[in-house]
């Protein structure tokens, strides 16, 4: 156990590392979702009656859909497509390191970025006005779910559909953007016609917006916004699964060479 | 330290490894040649066990391939498999807990390989700012950092420039000088008989020669070689047959098999009045001999003929 948290801790802190030294996905990661935040946030201050009302609601769907959803999910599809690419990942394989801890220590790292994100962009919120009104538990939990399920989509999309670089922005614009837009990441769902809202109650990033807006904007518990973190959850852990079996399949064509 | 006795692996209908065997003494070099898709590869990734074996078995330190055996071997692979945004230090200590090295273990450890590799200008400079030449020595060095019983070179030298590779050269004979065991891949044979103790040649999944280089050279059934250049093959070779001279085509290059040591007086004199634009007298190295055993002689005869 003691060794795998190890692993884990080791895998972890080298991506972290390496994306310190890549500044240029790093300031995309920061510089997008705050522009975006400030710009939603002032789009809908009229309709919201005030700068920090609307600071309140676009916060969590800015993190969600503008932070979280470009770090966690393409994040992975470039780290495993770059670990292929450098051969890196056949170096991983001749060592005794788990394909679990491999893993894990991935999820690990985007823990660890979704959380330097959270803080930016709540910090950024402040600046206007905008409050984190609920509890922090509840909203940690919703983060860290959301972070799972886009890991493990990423680990899907990395390992079936990626293989070299040029390859890592078609799964992210093709399946999840549509996502992000049915998740009601940049305009209320309201707007949606009847039959897309139906669709859109499958879309795990209207779960994750529901949720953290509930949480976050309108001090909601647990109770209230009950249906959305049960989806999150099974969602996440559905993710997660499918993340580990597409690696493992990819570890069988690797080690084939 | 590694014994392979009558290893079998196929893809498919395609037979990979057929029976093949050899083993590796403690403190020796042993050079695995062969041409591209005569097994090498198969046989290091069966040895790390990243495939499972058809039939036959790997012996390493007397265990079958498991997990438990990836912490005995070191492989360096053919591609530089680094990070290139970390420094060789961070490179070194990424793997070393990789494999479990305690922290004291591992800076001792990481420091002996900065000594051997000389590494200590580059020690905290990212992977990918060095030379080819520096990226090899650290790819290797990554290999050993968990001070591995046995050291796996894939082609190391592949690709880097002829003074860069003469000084991996002299890093390698210093490993050796230490007691290391390697198994070493090559296509470079002067990088064969220059390091190895021992050299296996693979063709078809099995090994078709093997000994250290003076045993291997027996193999060319002559005391000394001549290589000639003529227009006129065909004369040459029927003057040779009548001498009972054997001959061969070495590399496209026409080769007498001399039963005894002439001079090149000698061997004119032999040819006279035969169109000789060059002869060059050779001693018997690696080169001869692996053509000698994985050239398809009939079809080399058939080309001269």
């Amino acid at each position: 156990m003691q060794t795998q948290i190890s692993e884990i801790r080791t895998i972890a802190f080298r991506i972290v590392r390496e994306l310190l030294r890549t500044r240029r996905t790093l300031i995309f990661w920061v510089v997008f979702p705050t522009l975006m935040l400030v710009l939603f946030g002032l789009i809908y201050a009229g309709s919201a009656g005030t700068t920090s009302n609307s600071f309140d609601r676009t916060t969590p769907g800015i993190l969600i859909g503008a932070a979280l959803f470009f770090s966690c999910l393409g994040g992975p599809i470039a780290l495993i497509v770059a670990e292929r690419e450098r051969r890196t990942l056949r170096r991983l394989l001749l060592s005794p390191l788990k394909p679990i801890s491999y893993f894990l220590g991935i999820v690990m790292a985007f823990l660890i970025i979704a959380a330097g994100q959270t803080l930016i962009v709540y910090g950024v919120s402040f600046l206007f006005g905008g409050r984190f009104r609920g509890s922090l538990f509840l909203g940690m939990l919703i983060i860290c779910l959301s972070v799972v399920a886009y890991v493990g989509m990423g680990f899907f999309f990395g390992a079936r559909f990626s293989k070299r670089a040029e390859d890592v922005n078609g799964p992210v614009s093709a399946f999840g953007v549509p996502l992000l837009v049915l998740g009601g990441t940049f305009f209320p769902i309201s707007l949606l016609p009847s039959y897309l809202l139906m669709v859109a109650h499958l879309d795990p990033v209207l779960h994750m917006n529901q949720a953290l807006r509930g949480v976050s904007a309108h001090h909601q518990g647990l109770e209230q916004i009950f249906p959305h973190l049960l989806f999150l959850a099974l969602f996440a852990v559905a993710a997660l699964a499918l993340g580990i079996y597409s690696y493992r399949v990819m570890l069988v064509q690797e080690k084939k060479g | 330290m590694i014994n392979i006795q009558a290893l079998e692996k196929s893809f498919g209908d395609k037979k990979v490894l057929d029976r093949l065997t050899f083993s590796l003494v403690p403190g020796e070099i042993y050079g695995l040649l062969g041409p591209n898709g005569s097994g090498k590869s198969t046989t290091i990734n069966l040895i790390c066990n990243l495939l499972d074996v058809d039939d036959g078995a790997i012996w390493i330190d007397g265990k079958a391939p498991s997990d438990t055996t990836k912490s005995l071997i070191g492989v360096a692979p053919q591609e530089i498999s680094l990070y290139k945004d970390l420094t060789c230090q961070e490179n070194l200590h990424f793997f070393a807990n990789l494999y479990g090295v305690s922290r004291k273990k591992r800076t001792e450890n990481i420091n002996d390989l900065i000594d051997t590799f000389q590494l200590h200008e580059h020690a905290n400079t990212k992977v990918g700012s060095l030379s080819g030449g520096w990226q090899r020595r650290v790819n290797i060095a990554v290999a050993m950092v968990h001070a591995p019983s046995i050291l796996i070179l894939d082609e190391p030298t592949a690709g880097l420039d002829v003074e860069a590779r003469y000084e991996l050269w002299r890093v390698i004979e210093q490993l050796k000088m230490t007691g290391m065991t390697i198994l070493l891949t090559t296509h470079y044979l002067e990088e064969a008989e220059t390091l190895c103790s021992r050299i296996g040649i693979l063709q078809h999944g099995r090994i078709v020669a093997e000994g250290a280089m003076d045993e291997l050279c027996t193999l060319v059934t002559a005391q000394a070689l001549a290589v000639l250049e003529t227009n006129n093959k065909l004369a040459l070779c029927q003057k040779a047959s009548s001498l009972g001279w054997d001959y061969r085509e070495y590399g496209g290059k026409l080769t007498l098999l001399l039963p005894q040591h002439f001079t090149l007086k000698q061997i004119v004199e032999h040819f006279d009045g035969l169109p000789l634009s060059s002869i060059d007298l050779q001693k018997i190295r690696l080169e001869h001999v692996y053509f000698e055993v994985t050239q398809d002689r009939s079809n080399s005869q058939r080309i001269i003929a």
